[in-house]
This record gives structure tokens, C-alpha cells and sequence, in this order.
């Protein structure tokens, strides 16, 4: 990772904060995206995929499809009576 | 990299702002799949129904006021 600017003429390398700032954000960004399908894959093997078949079927295949929208909702509502909760 | 960077006060707080962030995730993520669990219990559905929406909200906030309880009685504790 290279969080130098470009320093004209000089050969030593300037800290640029800007540059470390996005990078470390895009990893942060990732890390959480990655810990989050984790957790996804997780709850809904759990409440969809409840006797294994031959193949998944549309009943299964819908189901986690409202399964990841509703966890994204619950993330929302969590968040918000989170936040809220600590405004008083 | 020349080794003053780290005592460099613009790191230091972008680092701090993150580890901030990085703490409200983790609670948001962590509370949100125990509450899931304590109040989605049938197959999800295509929406919450109000019931749902209001145990997720109120598990969150329970989940505070236990936190507090917790902490004021372990400082008793010492």
C-alpha cells in the first residue's frame, strides 16, 4: 500500500492522509460487507434451508430472498432505535 | 516511511474515527442477530408484521437498559 503523494524532486516519501483515509475505509468498507454476507448466509441456511433436498427448491429459493431483504431491514430498524435511543 | 508519522495527530484521529465507527458496526451487527433471533420466529415473510418491527425495536433498547443495570451493579460489586 503507498500512501505517498508525489513530491517533486525530492526522493523521501510524504505521509498522505487523505490517501490512507479512503484505503483504510475501502478495507473497512470490505471487511464489514464480507462479515455481513457471512452473517446472511448464516440466518437464512437456518430459517429457509430447514430439510435439505435434492436441489433448492422455489420455495426455498423465495424464501431467502425475503429472508436477506427482512435482515436488512432489521439492520435498519435496529440502527435506527439505536441511535434514537441515545439522543435522550 | 519516515517512523514520525505515527506521531502524526491527523493518523491519529482518522484511526480514532474509525475504531468509532468500527465499535457501532460491531454493536449494530451483533445486536441485530440476537434480536433477529429473539423475534423472527417463523419463516421471514415479505414483511414484518408490526408485532416483528416493534420486538426488534424494543430489543434494542432493552438490551441498553440492561447494559446499564450491569454496569452500575458491578461497580457496586467493587
Amino acid at each position: 500500500m503507498d500512501f505517498s503523494s508525489p513530491s517533486s524532486g525530492s526522493s523521501s516519501t510524504q505521509f498522505n492522509p487523505d490517501a490512507f483515509k479512503n484505503q483504510l475505509q475501502n478495507q473497512l468498507a470490505q471487511a464489514y460487507a464480507e462479515e455481513f454476507l457471512e452473517t446472511l448466509r448464516t440466518k437464512c441456511f437456518d430459517k429457509c434451508i430447514t430439510k435439505p433436498g435434492s436441489s433448492l427448491s422455489g420455495g426455498e429459493s423465495s424464501c431467502i430472498s425475503r429472508c436477506m431483504d427482512r435482515y436488512v431491514e432489521a439492520t435498519g430498524i435496529i440502527s435506527k432505535s439505536l441511535f434514537s435511543a441515545t439522543q435522550h | 516511511m519516515d517512523p514520525s508519522v505515527m506521531q502524526n495527530p491527523e493518523l491519529a484521529s482518522i484511526i480514532n474515527q474509525e475504531q468509532q465507527r468500527a465499535m457501532v458496526n460491531e454493536m449494530v451487527g451483533k445486536l441485530t442477530s440476537a434480536c433477529w433471533d429473539k423475534c423472527i420466529t417463523s419463516t421471514p415473510g415479505s414483511k414484518f408484521s408490526s408485532s416483528e418491527t416493534a420486538c426488534l425495536s424494543n430489543c434494542a433498547r432493552r438490551y441498553l437498559d440492561m447494559s446499564m443495570i450491569i454496569m452500575k451493579r458491578f461497580q457496586n460489586m467493587q
